[in-house]
Order: structure tokens, then C-alpha cells, then sequence
């Protein structure tokens, strides 16, 4: 069948680069290995470490600046083993190994082994209107102050759980556009013990940001939930319900987020080259735990692809795994058990515009392949990334586990056609 | 010369090194047509993974949060979701 | 039927075969119960193109029953249970270089002999449809061919009243004993009175040395596009011959472009001698793609979203295998339609129901229906548990 069977590459593959990526590039490459990190930004760094466009001043932390700077020197000092080619995806690998790149870097090879680091996916909860224009994740507002350190236009509104809103509001402050409201569903400064068992950083971090945000007199409230977002004659009116009644603010720009989680719709399992899944790619649990997994995956890598024993079996990640359950706590609302209670007419699906009704016309527990082949649900393009969770959780009586919508097979991004069929001049040949 | 790229025929000017969806964003352009299915196109993730945020260039349909702006790149809605039933 | 029993016929398999097999059944005022070891259209059924094609079977016996069951399935559509499921749309076939002409030539012979609904209302160059890039010698435009996606064909069979579903339920064994039949399942047992196991590729596990070898078939879905860009499938005519010979032989790659309702393309389809659904690779539908973009360049513009794998049932001589397992009352069996299942299920659906009510078959059908008869396995020693 297949006439065309290409070379085995020498190099390790690394999809993602930002900080589990360049760590494990580091340590492959200290073992002696060639690596290819791909990314699909302008330049790597990731969500984390987003690297403001030329000639825009960093709004990046010293903390944050000083842990990028020595990741870097580190991947200088292996240059020889390690190329990074940006604006490059990765459209998958399949069952014989062919991994398929596309955009600067496009090519279809066969890498030693597989490492990906694509990071985190933000949880979005559907609330009546969140498909509007100028509703946006709150990560993309971040992604925005970091490249360009300009405030989105007009009014800010920032909802939804989690301490990623404190920290862009903080932002928000800092570049003089103060949002409107902080809408946050859990009551996280109602565990004044809890939160003192967090990490140090995490407390001093997290304080720094409340401050700025009250002192600026935005309005942070706690056991909120936006019920409905309408456009009106000048922007987007938010109606939000509080424990003390329902409440509205006007917004021009809406930055909602609910948690973040693993990003790895259509990624392989495993194939016949090692595969691993490292950062939060592999388990969603932040940057510090991102750059340990890394570290330990990718010298694990090493040792296994040059037959050698295996270091530390892996990162001691549960300091932060910890972390991660207490925040977890701190921040627990009754979001989830809303979902029933939205409007019928809410969008579940974004990529094929399917609502509540949709989902609830399938009966009572429709199963992976009814949710799909019926619903359509998690047929779309963004491989079921922003609706499975929820689809997941409304169409499966309590206690059955979730079933599994999304796609783990490539594509993992659609993949053009017209970059799968072009002639070699374009660099697909082996 | 400052460098821009056109929406719809209407020039956008651009930083070196920004992508598409962050020089409309700037330019207050939020609204980028709409998909076969009737949802709105705009900008959601900002980072590739929602596919929301698809535009025309060219003949090729791509996300304008990933795409890196060129002087004088043309972008427009997608065509094939505004004649849709 | 008797009282002792949970259900007059239980079908194992909710396929589209077993599906519209249930459908007559319920029909016929039969109490009739579906299991399926996963849930309704879960293998070749739900991985299918959804083509209903006379052009694509060999001449001969399949070709007549494809023509037969198209008739049947219209009318099941203007006035029936396939009515949301089947659509009436053309069919292009399209050819370059002596082999392709040639397979042409044939079909329209073989659509002439059989003076169906199908007939080529086109036959000419490129430019009999607009759109059509290069590579193309002759295109051929037929009419009364249609399209039905194999889970919507299923679900429409059996949302009709009267029939049981139960699933997920693998079936684990039966016994023939005391007039009747006891199948088991996990939880529980159950009896009835014939047993039809329409179990597609997984026939072989509960009647071993039957000659049954799993094909799979790469398949590409697009993103969503312009609805009616193309009015038909576009079907290369290398596919017409693919069936009955070695796919390595052909001189061009059977492509088929299949535009959906969506405005979505589905593009397929390879058949590879295996039975692994996840088998899917860059090269061989970078080869696809290249072809099928060749032919209709609008897919150039288009983004490939999802790949998969079909597994059909094919049988040592390519045909359906459907009737009274010997040696064993009260089964029926019925699998073997690599890839023609949609096509057919219409008229084997209600050819074998009339068989278990013991009504005797279409009698212009008969002898291409016994042509399908296990029996000719018997030397194989094929036999059930009885």
C-alpha cells in the first residue's frame, strides 16, 4: 500500500514550546540527542512565558522574567542540538510513525520520539451569549496585554472562577484600564485558612494582584454567575446574579474562565516511537510543575532512547499537585450544577452551533456515539475542546463516567488540504 | 510608511511581529462574519484552538490569531458562510 | 408465537442490514428485538461514505440487487421510514487513461442491461461540469442514485414502534433446543424464535470458518464550505473495478468525493486487507488528496477535520452471505456486503423478513437472492451451535 515509506528522522520531536517544551529539550539535548521544538506562535514561551512583540516593554514579573531568561540560556547552550521553528503546527502523528508538520516548518517525518507539550486548554463554561463577538477567554485578554501591553478598547468585564481573573484584572489595572467587575462564582477569600496553607509564592502572588484590584476600587464579586450576556446599542450588557440579587454592568469586552485543562484533543497515545505527555499538556497543574515535568520527562526520554538506566523516575510534582487540590477547594462554587439551568436556546457547541434543546432531543444518556453521529456534538473543528466537558457532564445521568466525545486521533488542528497534497518544492518529500 | 494590512479593503495598521487577530482586535474590528453554522466568527482563545476566529485569505480559510500580519496582506469574512442557507 | 418466548426474532447487530430487517419485521406485526454488542450504526454502518450505488457493483447478481433494492429504497423515502434518511442526488464518474474509459464503457452497458431507475443522463468531457479541475478524459453523469449516512438509516428504522433495542449487550452465545431459540447475554438470557445474526465483521466469532476477512477503508471529512458547490458524488472510475480487483493493480487510485448536506466533503476510500479501525496514515490519504484535489479543486480550500477507518465484511467471493444457517434451525445469517450494506439493506431488509415469516422471496429476485444462500460455504463446514 504504502510505496512512499520516509526516512527515520534523528531528531526528537518537541510540539509546544513554551516551558515543559524548552525543558525537555534542554535535558534531551544535554544527553547528546537532536531535537525539532515546534511551535505554532510567533515565538516560543508559550502561554506562560508570551513574549511581547518587538520593541513592546515586558509586563512580565521579575520572578517570571528571571525563570525565561535562564530557560533560554540553558536551550543557547545545547544551540547546536536544538532548533526551534515557530509559526509551525503539528497536524498529528499517525499509526506509522509520520508525524506531519504544517505552516513555516511544514514537513512530514518520522521523529525518533514524540514529546508534547501543548499546554493548557481554558475551561469555559456556555452562558447565554458567550458566543458573541468581543467575548473572548480571559487568557486571551492575557495573551493580548503580553504581546502588545495595550488594554483591550472600552469597558472590561472579567467572570467566571479561578485566580486567573484576579491576575488579569491586576494587569488591567496596571495598564490604566481598571475592569468594570470581577465576577468570580467561588467565595475564595471566605477560607482565609485554607489559603494560608498555599505555597509562599502562590499567597504572595495572589495578594499582590488582590490589592492592586481593590485599591483601583474595582468591584470583586463572590458568588457571582453572569446569567446572560445581550449586545445593547453601546456594547454588551452582563446580567449577573450575586448572592445579594441579580445585578447589570455594561462591558465592551468580556473575558470569561473557568479553570484550565489539559490541552490534548486529537494527540496521540502512543505510536511506534516513545510518546510522552508532558506539562500541563499531560496534567493541567501550572507553570512550576510544568518546567519540573519537563525536566524529569525529558532526561527520562534520554536515558530510555540511549539505553541508559533511568534518572529520578519523574518530577516530584505533588507540592503542586497539592497546590493545585487546595486552590481547587478555595475556589469551589456550584457553577457546575447550573448548567441544567441555562436557557435552552445556549449554545453547547460553538464549532457546529448546537444548543441545550439539541443535546436534550437525544433522550437520556445517548453515549459517545449517539452525542456524536446524532448530536454532533464534538464533530466540529476545534476537535471538541470547548464543548465535551459539558456535553460530557449534561448528557450522563450522575455516577456513569463521562463519555468520551472528543478526538484522539489526528487531526489534532484542521490541517489545510492544499498543505497535504503540495508538491515537494514545499518540503513535504522526505 | 507605516505597515498595514486590509480587512475587508479597509487598511489596519500592525506592529512588527503581531498577528492578525490582535491588529484587528486593536482596531476595534471584533465582528469577522460568519461561519456556515450561523455562529458569529470573532476572536475566543487568541491562541489556535478554538477555531473561532477563521478569515478568508486568499482562497484559504486560517485563524487570524495565528496568522502573522504582512505589509499589505488582504483578509475578508469567509464567503462560503455568508451565502449559506 | 408462543408465550414461552421473550421475542419472536431476536437480531444481533443493529447495522443497517439488521436495522431494516427490524423494521419489516415490526412491520409485519412481528415481535422483534435488536441487541448490538456496542449500540445502533457502532461499526461499518457508522463509518460509512452512505453512497446508494448501482454503478459501483459488479454486473451480474449484486448489480441487479443494487437495482432492485434502489427501487425499494425510494419508495421507502417517498413514503416510509427513510424518508428524512435517503436523498436523491447524481452521480459522477469521472475517468482518465484507457482503463478508467473502459470501466466506463462497462457501466453503461451493465446500467443499459438492467433498465433500473439509474441511467447516465451525461457522458462527455470535462466540461459537462463546471468546477472539475484537470486529469479528467470523460465524465459521466448518472441519475436516480441517492445518498443515505448509515446511522440516520438506522435510527429511522428504529424509531418505528414494536421493536426492542438493547444495547450495549454483546451476544456471548445461543442454543437451537425444544423449538426454540436461547440467546445469551451478560445479564441475562433470552429466548425467541429465530435468531438473525447480522453481525457484519464480527460474524466470524460466533461461526467460526466462515470466510470473512475484515477491509478497511480510509476515510477524510472536511470543514464545513459552500452547500452545493458539487451536486453529486464524484466518483473515479477506478473505483468500479477496485471491488474486483487487487487495489495495487488498478493504473489510477478509486477516489470518491462525496460533498454532504453539510457542506461538508467526505473523501475516501482505500480497502486494505485489515481490520483496524485506527489505522490511519498521512501518505496513503495524502495520495487520496491528491487525486480528489486534481479532480475537484474547491477542496484545496477546504480544511481535512477528521480522519477514520471503515472495516466492512468482505466474503471470499465478494458476495452478500444471507439465509438459514445450515445446520442450525432458527438462525439466519447475513453479512458480507463490504461496503454495499447501505445500498442493499432496503431490499435484504424486507427479503429477510418475509424469509423468517416463511413467505417465499420476490420472484424476480429468487435466484440472485439463493445465490447469496450459505449453503455454498457448506463444504467449509460452516455451522452454528445447535
Amino acid at each position: 500500500m504504502r510505496g512512499d515509506r520516509l526516512m527515520r528522522d534523528s531528531r526528537v520531536l518537541v510540539i509546544g514550546a513554551g516551558l515543559a517544551g524548552l525543558a525537555a529539550a534542554v535535558e534531551i539535548a544535554g544527553a547528546g540527542l537532536p531535537v525539532l521544538v515546534v511551535d505554532q506562535a510567533q515565538a516560543p514561551g508559550g502561554a506562560v512565558h508570551r513574549q511581547p512583540l518587538p520593541g513592546v516593554r515586558s509586563i512580565a514579573s521579575g520572578m517570571q522574567r528571571r525563570r525565561w531568561t535562564r530557560l533560554m540560556a540553558q536551550i543557547n547552550a545545547q544551540a547546536e542540538r536544538i532548533e526551534i521553528r515557530c509559526n509551525t503546527r503539528f497536524g498529528g502523528m499517525d499509526y506509522t510513525g509520520d508525524a506531519l508538520l504544517t505552516g513555516d516548518g511544514r514537513a512530514l517525518m518520522q521523529p525518533r520520539a514524540l514529546v508534547l507539550a501543548t499546554g493548557a486548554r481554558e475551561r469555559v463554561q456556555p452562558r447565554p451569549g458567550w458566543t458573541l463577538p468581543c467575548v473572548t477567554t480571559a487568557g486571551a485578554i492575557q495573551a493580548e496585554l503580553k504581546t502588545t501591553a495595550h488594554p483591550p478598547y472600552g469597558r472590561v468585564l472579567l467572570a467566571g472562577s479561578g485566580p486567573l481573573l484576579l491576575a488579569v484584572a491586576a494587569e488591567l489595572v496596571r495598564l490604566g484600564r481598571a475592569p468594570v467587575a470581577v465576577i468570580e462564582a467561588g467565595h475564595p477569600f471566605s477560607h482565609p485558612l485554607s489559603a494560608l496553607r498555599l505555597p509562599a509564592s502562590y499567597l504572595i502572588e495572589a495578594a499582590g494582584y488582590l490589592l492592586r484590584v481593590k485599591a483601583a476600587g474595582v468591584p470583586v464579586l463572590t458568588g457571582a454567575h453572569v446569567l446572560a450576556i445581550t449586545p445593547s446599542a453601546d456594547g454588551l450588557v452582563v446580567r449577573v446574579n450575586t448572592p445579594r440579587g441579580d445585578r447589570s454592568f455594561g462591558a465592551d469586552r468580556i473575558g470569561l474562565h473557568d479553570g484550565i485543562a489539559p490541552n490534548d484533543a486529537g494527540l496521540p497515545v502512543d505510536g511506534p516511537v516513545p510518546v510522552l505527555r508532558l506539562g500541563d499538556c499531560r496534567e493541567a497543574l501550572g507553570a512550576r510543575a510544568a518546567l519540573a515535568d519537563g525536566r524529569a520527562g525529558g532526561g527520562r526520554l534520554a536515558a530510555q532512547l540511549l539505553g541508559r538506566a533511568a534518572p529520578d523516575p519523574s518530577a516530584d510534582l505533588d507540592l503542586q499537585r497539592q497546590a493545585q487540590r487546595r486552590l481547587g477547594a478555595i475556589y469551589a462554587h456550584d457553577g457546575l450544577t447550573r448548567l441544567s439551568d441555562l436557557p435552552s436556546d445556549t449554545v453547547l457547541c460553538r464549532c457546529e452551533n448546537r444548543t441545550l434543546a439539541d443535546l436534550r432531543a437525544l433522550g437520556s444518556n445517548p453515549g459517545a456515539r449517539g452525542l456524536r453521529l446524532d448530536g454532533r456534538f464534538g464533530m466540529g473543528p476545534c476537535q471538541g475542546r470547548f464543548c465535551a466537558e459539558w456535553v460530557g457532564r449534561l448528557s450522563t445521568p450522575a455516577g456513569l463516567p463521562l463519555p468520551h466525545i472528543g478526538s484522539n486521533r489526528w487531526p489534532s488542528r484542521p490541517i489545510p488540504i492544499s498543505d497535504l497534497v503540495d508538491p515537494s518544492a514545499e518540503g513535504l518529500e522526505p | 510608511m507605516i505597515a498595514q494590512v486590509f480587512w475587508n479593503g479597509r487598511p489596519v495598521p500592525f506592529c512588527e511581529g503581531e498577528t492578525l487577530g490582535s491588529a484587528l482586535t486593536r482596531a476595534g474590528i471584533s465582528d469577522l462574519g460568519r461561519a456556515p453554522t450561523g455562529q458569529a466568527r470573532a476572536v475566543f482563545c487568541g491562541i489556535g484552538q478554538c477555531q473561532g476566529c477563521l478569515v478568508r485569505v486568499g482562497t484559504r480559510l486560517t485563524e487570524a490569531c495565528l496568522l502573522p500580519c504582512v505589509d499589505g496582506l488582504q483578509a475578508e469574512p469567509d464567503a462560503g458562510g455568508q451565502t449559506d442557507a | 408465537m408462543s408465550d414461552r418466548l421473550d421475542h419472536d426474532v431476536i437480531i444481533a447487530g443493529a447495522g443497517v442490514v439488521g436495522a431494516a430487517i427490524a423494521w419489516h419485521l415490526a412491520r409485519a406485526g412481528v415481535r422483534v428485538a435488536i441487541i448490538d454488542a456496542t449500540g445502533p450504526a457502532a461499526a461499518a454502518s457508522g463509518a460509512s461514505d452512505g453512497a446508494v450505488s448501482v454503478a459501483s457493483k459488479k454486473p451480474g447478481v449484486m448489480a441487479r440487487l443494487a437495482s432492485a433494492s434502489l427501487i425499494y429504497t425510494h419508495d421507502l423515502a417517498a413514503q416510509g421510514p427513510l424518508q428524512a434518511a435517503f436523498a436523491a442526488r447524481p452521480a459522477h464518474i469521472f475517468g482518465s487513461g484507457a482503463a478508467e474509459l473502459a470501466a466506463m464503457d462497462t457501466l453503461a452497458a451493465k446500467l443499459n442491461h438492467l433498465s433500473g431507475r439509474v441511467r447516465v443522463v451525461a457522458d462527455g468531457g470535462p466540461d459537462l461540469l463546471s468546477g472539475l479541475g484537470t486529469g479528467v478524459d470523460r465524465l459521466m453523469t448518472l441519475e436516480g442514485e441517492g445518498h443515505m449516512p448509515g446511522h440516520k438509516a438506522v435510527r429511522a428504522y428504529l424509531a418505528a414502534p414494536g421493536i426492542t433495542c438493547i444495547w450495549p449487550a454483546p451476544l456471548l452465545g445461543y442454543e437451537v433446543a425444544d423449538g426454540f431459540v436461547t440467546v445469551r447475554l451478560a445479564d441475562r438470557t433470552l429466548r425467541a424464535g429465530q435468531l438473525v445474526l447480522a453481525l457484519g465483521v464480527s460474524s466470524p466469532d460466533l461461526i467460526p470458518g466462515l470466510p470473512i476477512v475484515p477491509r478497511a477503508g480510509q476515510l477524510i471529512v472536511t470543514d464545513r464550505g459552500p452547500v452545493g458547490a458539487l451536486s453529486g458524488s464524484l466518483t473515479a472510475a477506478a473505483y468500479l473495478v477496485a471491488k474486483t480487483q487487487d487495489g495495487a493493480a488498478l493504473p489510477l487510485l478509486p477516489v470518491v468525493i462525496d460533498p454532504l448536506t453539510s457542506g461538508q466533503y467526505l473523501i475516501g476510500s482505500t480497502r486494505e486487507d485489515h481490520g483496524d479501525p485506527t489505522r490511519v496514515d498521512f501518505a496513503t490519504l495524502r495520495r487520496l488528496l491528491t487525486r480528489a484535489a486534481t479532480v475537484w479543486p474547491a477542496l484545496r480550500d477546504r480544511r481535512v477535520i477528521r480522519t477514520f477507518a471503515g472495516v466492512r465484511a468482505a466474503v471470499s467471493d465478494s458476495l452478500p452471505i444471507v439465509g438459514p444457517l445450515p445446520g442450525a434451525d432458527r438462525v439466519t445469517i447475513v453479512t458480507g456486503f463490504e461496503g454495499d450494506g447501505i445500498c442493499l439493506s432496503a431490499l435484504i431488509g424486507r427479503e429477510v423478513a418475509r424469509m423468517l415469516c416463511g413467505l417465499s422471496p420476490d420472484a424476480a429476485l429468487a435466484a440472485d437472492l439463493a445465490a447469496l444462500s450459505p449453503v455454498r460455504f457448506s463444504k467449509n463446514r460452516i455451522e452454528g451451535a445447535a
